[in-house]
């Protein structure tokens, strides 16, 4: 062990899961941001429309939930106006489905950097994420546009302070995805099949969380485990900051930041602990 | 004595091959749960399904020096470098070290098309480990040394190849590393770059002071930017220690491996009721004192195998050469003879001149009647070509599978002016 002493890194089979090189993460800063560039650009060139997709696919979205779930299946919106529900469900939700998405994937959409060279592999889906929280700020602004044009035509719009924790709102749906997408991300890699099933599962999760109807639909037996899932207080804390008064849930904002916090440093520790290993049977 | 940059100790890396199926789940399962997993595995040296890339390499690497690493192909030498570049992990032993390491395993990783040369250098420079500040600072440097200013912000799809490589290479050049480590990726461009690469490579190391491991399969390049070189074989470290005396030791090697393979010597002969190889061989005529294969050497095939005849029966063997990337390069075939059940011999040759350098690989067919196939004795050959070529060249790649002496002259009509 004295070697240790004298040599400023070391390569090993055996890499324990506690260390964590953070300050190599930090080194390696301007990629982060240089990714993120890199899939800005490339996310729209020769693209006619640009970055209006960001705008058209929430709204596109909350049209055809408003005529199948509005319209025709006449699912209760909380006395809001069927837009506006819908908007925050939406964006909070493809926000959460996008990011984990590209996170799981992580390995198999990078394989041929990740075997040509070294650098911390987080570094990639920690750029997806910011990658997708850019264009979720932009919804935001939508979403602020659509109120104001409602708000101006006299449909009753409630601001409470409540909005001032929308940052941590986003915040945790970012670390959620993140987690989430991390520890699939180290599954699929080396079983291709939960690739199907976690796409599918996915789409299931949508219908776990109150995208499409409001919690106070959900029976008295199922609220603590509907309330758990935390995508329920967010979107749920989103909506109702901005469209109808309700008393913060408080205890369930404080189990949904436990349980992301849980999921997240899963995911990492289990990431870092596998993250070049994986290299071998992609 | 200098220091010591790198000490790699007893490094062995162990694959599993073939395909990921629900076994492997099952059998991750099953280690996992009688708490396996992560341990060292201990091989099952019968298993063909496990492969040890690498068997207790150990060397050093000394401030200022330029190791080169050497062997065929499936040595292990990729293997090492993706260790020591830490992209893929060793199954054993460890590997200590002082410095900032870049590894040139490809030129231009993480290049996107859509970007403009300009945000390529950055992107590529920042996977490469350089901070925002570092690029700023050589940014100019760079883009002289690739000569692809006006296109700058053009998106590197529109470049041809050679501006490509010329702007990757510009960035890979301008890395500050106190360890450069290389693969074979320079051979690639025109020869006038290759030459300004070259010289990159020698100020990088002779000025600079520079500390570079350096691979490659070609013994010309090895000898003239190496001062010391290793020398892998099947995974092994076999030889290290001085250029000259490395070199012959491992083109030494070469030549017994060969020489082919005397099956009647091994018990079960190759083959099935028709037809048991007894001797293949691959005989070069050298025509250079290093005792190399290299384009000029011309090669004889020979093999004898027993036949079991039939009576309608006429036979033909079929040679069919392939290049290592399994591109089949031609085929040959013998007339249709009748023979008695017995030993058979055969013969064939490639003229020197011919072949281009690389990896090649022989199959050969024993067909009946000119349909039915008896026997196929696939990839039982290979040899590496190695390149030659006239003292002052450095590293041009020959392109093609092929390398014929024909000629391309060019003539002017005598008492003609110019206009």
């Amino acid at each position: 062990m004295e070697k240790n002493a004298e040599w400023q890194w070391e390569i090993s089979a055996y890499r324990p899961w506690y260390r964590f090189n953070l300050r190599e993460l930090f080194h390696y800063k301007d990629l982060i941001f240089r990714f993120v560039r890199r899939d800005i650009i490339a996310s729209y060139q020769q693209t006619i429309l640009g970055p209006i997709w960001v705008f058209l696919q929430p709204l596109f979205t909350t049209l055809v939930y408003f005529i199948i779930f509005h319209r025709v299946a006449k699912i209760s919106t909380d006395e809001i106006s069927p837009l506006l529900f819908y908007l925050p469900g939406i964006i909070i939700w493809s926000y959460y489905a996008d990011s984990i998405t590209t996170t799981m994937n992580t390995f198999q959409n990078n394989a041929y950097i990740f075997n040509k060279v070294y650098f911390p592999r987080l570094i990639v889906p920690l750029s997806s994420i910011l990658f997708h929280s850019f264009r979720v700020s932009i919804q935001l602004l939508l979403f602020l546009g659509v109120c104001l044009i409602y708000g101006l035509k006299g449909t009753p719009i409630h601001l409470s302070w409540q909005i001032l924790i929308l940052p941590l709102l986003i915040f945790i749906t970012a670390c959620f995805a993140l987690g989430c997408g991390l520890i699939i991300s180290v599954l699929t890699a080396k079983y291709r099949d939960l690739d199907n099933i976690m796409q599918f599962l996915l789409r299931l999760f949508m219908f776990a969380a109150p995208v499409v109807y409001p919690a106070s639909l959900v029976p008295q037996t199922y609220k603590f485990i509907f309330w758990l899932n935390p995508l329920t207080p967010v979107i749920e804390i989103f909506r109702s900051s901005f469209l109808k008064p309700h008393a913060l849930p408080l205890f369930y904002l404080l189990l949904c930041m436990l349980t992301t916090f849980i999921v997240l440093m899963t995911g990492i520790i289990l990431f870092n602990k596998r993250e070049i290993q994986i290299m071998d049977v992609i | 004595m200098a220091k010591k940059l790198i000490e790699a100790e007893n490094i062995s890396k162990y694959y599993r091959l073939g395909v990921l199926g629900s076994r492997s789940l099952q059998e991750d399962l099953v280690n996992w749960w009688s708490g396996k997993l992560n341990k060292p595995v201990t091989a099952d040296p019968e298993s063909r399904q496990h492969i040890w890339a690498l068997r207790d390499i150990s060397f050093d690497l000394f401030e200022g020096e330029v190791l080169g690493l050497i062997g065929k192909n499936g040595a292990g030498k990729s293997t090492l470098l993706k260790i020591i570049s830490r992209i893929t992990l060793p199954t054993a032993g460890r590997i200590f070290g002082n410095g900032r390491i870049a590894s040139l395993l490809e030129v231009g990783t993480g290049f996107h098309s859509e970007l403009t040369g300009r945000e390529n250098i950055y992107l590529n420079g920042h996977i490469m480990g350089m901070k925002k500040k570092e690029i700023d600072r050589k940014f100019d440097e760079i883009i002289d040394f690739s000569g692809v200013s006006r296109f700058l912000d053009t998106p590197v799809k529109r470049y041809s190849s050679g501006m490509y490589v010329r702007l990757a290479f510009a960035v890979a050049a301008h890395l500050d590393p106190e360890i450069l480590v290389i693969d074979e990726v320079l051979a690639v461009g025109d020869a006038e770059f290759q030459q300004k690469c070259l010289a990159k490579i020698k100020s990088i190391s002779r000025e600079e002071g520079k500390t570079i491991l350096f691979v490659s399969h070609n013994i010309q390049t090895i000898r003239s930017v190496c001062n010391r070189a290793l020398v892998l074989d099947k995974g092994r470290l076999i030889f290290s220690g001085e250029p000259e005396s490395v070199l012959a030791g491992y083109v030494k090697l070469s030549r017994e491996q060969l020489l082919g393979t005397d099956y009647s010597k091994q018990g079960l002969l190759p083959g099935n009721e028709f037809i048991r190889i007894k001797r293949l061989a691959l005989v070069p005529d050298y025509t250079n004192q290093q005792q190399v294969i290299d384009v000029r050497t011309p090669l004889h095939i020979r093999f004898e195998f027993i036949y079991q005849a039939e009576e309608t029966g006429e036979l033909l063997v079929n040679l069919q050469l392939f290049s290592s990337d399994g591109e089949l390069v031609f085929e040959l075939a013998s007339k249709n003879y009748i023979f008695k059940t017995g030993s058979v011999s055969g013969e064939s040759i490639i003229p020197g001149n011919f072949l281009n350098d690389g990896s090649y690989y022989i199959s050969l067919a024993f067909v009946r009647n000119s349909t039915e196939r008896l026997f196929y004795f696939e990839s039982c050959l290979s040899f590496e070509v190695e390149d030659y070529k006239e003292p002052g060249y450095w590293y041009g790649k020959w392109a093609g599978k092929v390398r014929p002496p024909f000629p391309v002259e060019l003539s002017q009509e005598p008492g003609q002016t110019r206009l």
